[in-house]
């Protein structure tokens, strides 16, 4: 029983969906609300200033990419099709992967569906911190309950090995451990969020918000990159865009002129502030593409008795905020214990081996457990995040160097996570790290931690939570942004993305999007209905 | 080309040692002493960013970073080493320019033959063999110089990973392949 493909149905019905691959002369295309990207932020905005009776314009860089595409269920496929630079998007140094989605649906298309709302801690952070209002815990929890119940998320307890291991662990050392919320509907714990849920289940932008927008009118233009916002006397009057190929990169040369009362910019926390660099937008303050805070991921592999198959079953159901707010907000590095799934291409980059001791390893995998922490950056000074600058095409180059003080958090970070294993029945552990080999017990490992190298290409580092870059605070001085997403020089101008958090969450972002955009462009809606 | 090998090296290291390792003042350094780059200007046919040389680099890697390459007849092993450079290239074709420029600039630095051999203990890709490959490789991520820890994770990274995406090396990974219940759902 082949499933119904979504956009096919909808499209016969009527949708308005433009591949702007397709298209061959320059036009015009004009709405209340031009909202450029279809992510987390994008899909949301979209659906509630559609609702509300506004026109609306989604444009999205990358292609529609639905079910019938992702019956393959090939991790090839998948990176080339569905994430930014095939995959393999990394920190201008390179030492940094940095795994995001790119197609209809951004990263909510490709994430692996763990759905947290903002910790308090986090929200308590920015009120007190960073001059923001409106977000407090109290205010956040209807717009949280909202998009829960938008996004069915609900709690999810049959775990695969690989997220038992940590379960396991975490209890037998007597640590925090808890059940991940998972947006999903029906799911058929495939395992394969990651490469695009075959069976609609996963509640992405995609399948959700994007498909009710077009329901009630608005415009979805795919493969068209948004170059410029133009703009005059503090008010942005248009929008340059063009149109890409087949290939999704190479530009066709057709333009398309876009007109709108107000522009949303929600490309993510690395797309974002590059198209507002690009615009040669207002920015007195110097704050614009500053702090990017990215969650510094670092990992630990495990050789288990037991066969883990960790490319199967729901990819992350398990997690431990054990080491996350022990000691505050702001003191020592906290990071939160998670589990990723394990397909055999990532898996040989995660490895990051050569010849036999690649072979040996490879042909482990179905033994193979990863336990991932990610860290929780931007809370102290030490910590300051990263900067997004623009090649000489105006493409986005990331910038971002890790301190002594998420250095000493990443050595921690293994510790934990090597004990971890070792206490759930870890026969051998290894950090993922240049100078790591596996041993037999958690001494040994223990004492090899303490000697690693802590650099660059040594450790692999990774990322898949962008964030920052356009912060938000009631202060012109320290946001990009007010609370409620408006531009503080640009009148007709919000941001709707993970860009606006002034430090990461420490927690799988996604809800952390879905609520304060769900929040703000509900007021934004009701000013532009006026 | 240079004539005097030893001199180009020791020249070399004090450039090296002075720049900290950027691949891109290495470039300056290599080009100025042979001239200019043998490196390719355009993609090899068929292929949207590997030139010649580099498939040349690539097809010397595969069975070096991949041994159970070695494991498959001739005319399987040459298939999947084709399929490995598709990948590689595909990959390589999707970065944004930054990441574009320095895989380039990479590529390029190993393309000039006396700077290949004293960075890589390497005279010519396909005379190298595995046991070279692997040399160089270790030697490069076994660097104090980050820039070389770099080109070697890089080179390792892209080269595994394009292998083990194809579904001819799944079997000896213990990944099944499409999870089967819900494979044949949707494909039925």
């Amino acid at each position: 029983m082949a499933l119904p493909d979504i956009y096919t149905e909808g499209i016969a019905s009527g949708w308005k969906v433009i591949d702007a691959a397709k298209l061959n002369a320059p036009q015009t295309m004009q709405a209340d609300v031009a909202i450029i990207g279809s992510g987390a932020g994008g899909g949301v905005a979209a659906e509630i200033l559609a609702l509300a009776g506004l026109k609306v314009l989604l444009l999205e860089e990358g292609a529609l990419r639905t079910s019938d595409s992702f019956r393959d269920m090939d991790e090839g496929r998948a990176f080339r099709e569905l994430y930014q630079e095939a995959g393999a998007r990394a920190t201008s140094d390179g030492a940094i992967a940095v795994l995001q989605g790119r197609s209809v649906g951004g990263s909510t298309t490709v994430n692996w569906t763990s759905s947290f709302r903002t910790p308090a801690p986090t929200l308590k952070h920015w009120a007190a911190e960073w001059e923001v209002v409106g977000h407090g815990v109290e205010d956040m929890k209807p717009w949280f309950e909202q998009m829960e119940k938008r996004l069915d998320v609900t709690l999810w307890e049959a775990h695969n090995p690989n997220n038992s291991v940590l379960m396991r662990g975490c209890k037998a050392l007597g640590w925090e451990a808890h059940a991940i919320p998972r947006n999903v509907r029906g799911c058929w714990n495939s395992g394969y969020c990651g490469l695009g849920c075959p069976v609609n289940a996963k509640q992405s932008m995609l399948v959700s918000t994007i498909p009710e927008a077009l329901r009630h009118g608005a415009t979805l233009v795919h493969r068209l990159r948004v170059r410029q916002l133009q703009h005059a006397d503090g008010k942005i009057t248009g929008a340059v865009g063009e149109a890409l190929r087949d290939d999704g990169r190479t530009p066709s040369g057709t333009l398309v002129t876009i007109k709108a009362r107000h522009f949303i910019a929600a490309g993510g926390a690395i797309n974002t502030p590059a198209l507002l660099l690009r615009s040669q937008l207002p920015d007195p303050h110097k704050r614009l593409g500053q702090r990017t805070l990215i969650h510094p991921v670092v990992l630990s592999l495990a050789q288990m008795p037991e066969r883990i198959d960790p490319f199967y079953g729901a990819p992350q159901s398990t997690a431990s905020d054990h080491f996350q707010w022990k000691d505050g907000a702001t003191g020592p590095m906290g990071y939160k214990l998670e589990v990723p799934p394990i397909f055999p291409g990532i898996g040989a980059g995660v490895l990051n081996a050569f010849g036999d001791n690649l072979r040996k390893e490879m042909s482990a995998l179905a033994h193979t457990n990863a336990v991932l922490a990610l860290l929780r950056d931007g809370f102290v000074e030490q910590s300051p995040g990263g900067s997004v600058r623009l090649a000489d095409d105006g493409s986005p180059l990331l910038d971002y160097d890790l301190s002594d003080y998420v250095w000493e958090g990443v050595r921690r970070a293994y510790l934990s996570m090597a004990e971890l294993q070792f206490a759930a029945g870890a026969k051998q552990v290894r950090a993922a790290h240049l100078d790591a080999r596996y041993l037999g017990n958690w001494n040994d490992t223990r004492k090899a931690i303490a000697e690693l190298p802590l650099r660059k290409f040594r450790a692999s580092l990774f990322t898949a939570h962008l964030m920052g870059g356009c912060a938000m605070s009631e202060n012109p001085k320290r946001g990009v942004v007010d609370s409620g997403g408006r531009h503080h020089q640009v009148a007709n101008l919000s941001v709707m993305d993970g860009s606006v958090f002034p430090t990461s969450i420490g927690a799988n972002p996604q809800l952390s999007i879905y609520g304060l955009v769900a929040q703000n462009a509900t007021v934004l809606a009701k000013a532009l209905r006026g | 080309m240079h004539s005097d090998p030893a001199e180009a090296r020791g020249l070399l290291r004090r450039e090296f040692l002075k720049v900290g390792l950027g691949f891109s003042l290495a470039l300056t350094a290599g080009t100025a002493l042979v001239g200019c780059g043998e490196a390719a200007k355009t993609p090899a046919g068929g292929y949207a960013f590997l030139g010649p040389g580099d498939l040349e680099l690539f097809n010397a890697l595969a069975p070096a970073v991949v041994t159970e390459l070695g494991a498959f007849d001739a005319v399987k092993r040459k298939a999947l080493v084709e399929g490995v450079l598709r990948n590689v290239d595909a990959t390589c074709a999707a970065l944004d320019l930054g990441s574009r420029q320095e895989l380039r600039k990479l590529l390029d630095l190993l393309a000039i033959g006396p700077l290949r051999y004293v960075l890589t203990g390497v005279g010519a890709w396909n005379e190298a063999g595995i046991e070279k490959m692997q040399a160089f490789l270790a030697r490069w991520r076994g660097s104090r110089f980050a820039t070389l820890n770099a080109g070697g994770n890089v080179l390792v990274k892209l080269t595994s990973s394009g292998f083990y995406l194809l579904p001819e090396s799944w079997p000896s990974t213990g990944y099944p392949g499409p999870l089967e219940y819900v494979f044949k759902a949707v494909n039925s």
